[in-house]
């Protein structure tokens, strides 16, 4: 079963479609990626499934239920979450804090147990926090303020912090980008683990050997309109795409 | 260790001091230290906001609120004191809360010019709506303040009182901002895309802290009124707004302490000037060196000596990273 499916997602900004008529739909467990050329409407769309921008026309279902119109966080508790394209952290927080941070907005607290509790967080709470620290290699960083972390590792919190608000779809917006093939190899490492513990992931990214060795089915965006849809070996090998790419000067790595 | 025992010591100075106070010099020195304490009520009273990020410039408005409110039911219906303080505070959330639920969608200077635009209103209410408020010709004959029933009548017991209100209301915003919801707070401040990321509903938390900052401003209000017993439209301008953000800005913004320090700071060097037009220049001047030589406030200012002390020999000074 599906569990997204956006159907004939658009979003106008002015005159101008940054997406067009777009059908995505994930099943659960997969990788997808979410490629195109600088400009294509990968970032939008992801705006218009995490909430973030209303959509000008379209559906969106996840998990059987429809997603337009719900604000950022009550998606969020729904189990979709979305990463920056741009590294967005609590920058003057420890990583600690930031994990706890992401794990403890998801949780099921209302706004009242929020009034009356002391900074002091639950046992199991502080447990989990350790737990993914710990999966996503961040531990021996811990206790370090977010913004004095290396580049790739910043881009790794970025992740954490997501997991820890439990998604069932974690929707990654260029994870590796600006990082060294040693760092993206251990990242795409990172997600397949991710999938393989029952989160399905989709991704965008511009590096198309962490893409290709990565994903299992890819969409291809340019200029706000699908342009096809397969394999990795099937995408690599279409013509369109390749123009698409080359046409726009776009990287191939 | 040593920051801890030389922070007990300050503490200490202060708290001894600031008892002692009404007993040096007269009148005069007691009316000079109460107008600090109101300015700190004030200037921690904004600081949830400004920890959400807010730019609000319209805690003047709401100071206003509570100083009417309070005062006209003290004098028209003969409320005690603490009920007229409580519901002037109560008013001026209430009224916040309905003009910060439309604007807070609003970001950076937008919401400051809405925030001042409250200010305008306000102030333009207390001017015209004579009958009630008496307009320009100033609200006078408000009810010194009692407590228990019993009136107040000496200005070092009302200075007692002032410096009670104040402790109690430093405890209570301490205690919001180092929980979990002050944690939320700095975390919508830092990166409010993020927070609504990971599951915050950032406008509600917004709204909270901006109604909470209302409360308390209305509530240094009523204590206000009670006070000076005479109130009047222009002490309530967008001027008095600006300063209650320019005492965060020069004590700090980093921590807790920097509206108390600023507000106790600038409310006595720039008493010489109150009301003239050097009050204006000088806390413009004031604001400017610190955003030129201390971006952190006037509460970095003993780290950074000490690290001068000690780093002489020319260590890179720290950078640090714009917000
Ligand atoms: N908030 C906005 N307002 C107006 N135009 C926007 C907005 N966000 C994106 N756009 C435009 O929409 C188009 C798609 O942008 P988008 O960020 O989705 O591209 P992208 O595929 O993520 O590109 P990149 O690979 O460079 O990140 C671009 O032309 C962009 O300028
Ligand atoms: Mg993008």
């Amino acid at each position: 079963m599906a569990l997204l499916e956006a159907r004939n997602l658009t979003k106008y900004f002015g005159g101008l479609a940054a997406v067009n008529r777009v059908d995505i739909t994930v099943n659960a467990g997969e990788i997808v990626g979410l490629i195109g050329p600088n400009g294509a409407g990968k970032t939008t769309c992801f705006n218009l499934l995490s909430g973030f921008l209303p959509p000008t026309a379209g559906s969106i279902t996840f998990n059987g239920e429809a997603l337009v119109g719900l604000k950022p966080h009550h998606i969020v508790k729904r189990g979709l979450v979305r990463t920056f394209q741009l590294t967005t952290l609590f920058l003057d927080m420890t990583v600690l804090t930031n994990v706890l941070l992401g794990l403890h907005l998801s949780s099921q607290r209302g706004f009242g147990r929020v009034l009356l509790s002391l900074r002091s967080f639950p046992r199991e709470e502080i447990t989990r926090t350790h737990e993914v620290l710990e999966f996503t290699g961040l531990a021996p960083y811990a206790d370090e303020l977010a913004k004095n972390l290396p580049h790739g590792r910043q881009r790794t919190l970025g992740i954490a912090m997501a997991l820890a608000a439990r998604p069932l779809l974690l929707l990654l917006d260029e994870p590796v980008t600006g990082m060294n093939l040693d760092e993206s190899q251990q990242v795409m490492n990172l997600v397949k683990t991710i999938r393989d513990r029952g989160t399905t992931v989709l991704l965008v990214e511009h590096n198309m050997k962490a893409v290709m060795g990565t994903c299992e089915r890819i969409v291809v965006l340019n200029f706000g309109e699908k342009l096809t849809e397969g394999t990795p070996s099937e995408v690599g090998s279409n013509r369109a795409v390749i123009e698409a790419y080359l046409g726009s000067g776009g990287e191939h790595a | 260790m040593k920051s801890k025992i030389g922070i007990a010591v300050v503490l200490l100075v202060v708290v001894v001091l600031a008892l002692f106070l009404p007993n040096f010099g007269g009148r005069y020195y007691t009316q000079i230290f109460v107008q600090v304490l109101i300015n700190i009520m004030l200037a921690a009273s904004l600081r949830p906001s400004l920890l959400c990020g807010q730019l609000n410039i319209g805690h003047s408005a709401f100071m206003a609120i509570g100083a009417y409110a309070s005062a006209l039911l003290a004098k028209n219906l003969g409320l005690p004191f603490e009920l007229s303080l409580l519901f002037g505070g109560a008013l001026s959330a209430a009224v916040g809360l309905i003009m910060g639920y439309p604007s807070l969608r609003l970001r950076g200077v937008y919401f400051a010019m809405v925030t001042v635009s409250f200010v305008e209103v306000i102030r333009l209410i207390a001017q015209l709506w004579v009958s009630l408020t008496r307009g320009m010709s100033g609200l006078s004959g408000i009810p010194k303040p009692s407590l228990l029933g019993m009136v107040l009548t000496t200005k070092a017991s009302q200075y007692y009182l002032a410096l009670g209100l104040l402790v109690i209301i430093l405890l209570i915003l301490y205690r919001l901002e180092y929980s979990r919801l002050g944690l939320i707070w700095k975390s919508i401040g830092m990166a409010d895309n993020l927070s609504q990321s990971l599951g915050i509903n950032v406008a509600n938390y917004k709204l909270l802290a901006f109604t909470l900052g209302c409360f308390f401003a209305g509530v240094a209000g009523a204590y206000y009124a009670s006070f000076f017993r005479f109130l009047f439209p222009p002490e309530f301008s967008f001027l008095l707004s600006v300063n209650i953000l320019v005492y965060n800005f020069v004590g700090g913004r980093g921590h807790f302490i920097g509206p108390i320090v600023g507000a106790a700071f600038l409310t006595l060097l720039v008493e010489p000037f109150r009301g003239s037009a050097y009050e204006t220049i000088f806390f413009s001047i004031a604001m400017l060196l610190t955003i030129l030589f201390l971006p952190g406030g006037l509460i970095t200012l003993p780290g950074k000596l000490a690290g001068l002390w000690s780093g002489s020999t020319g260590s890179a000074p720290a950078t640090s990273a714009a917000t």
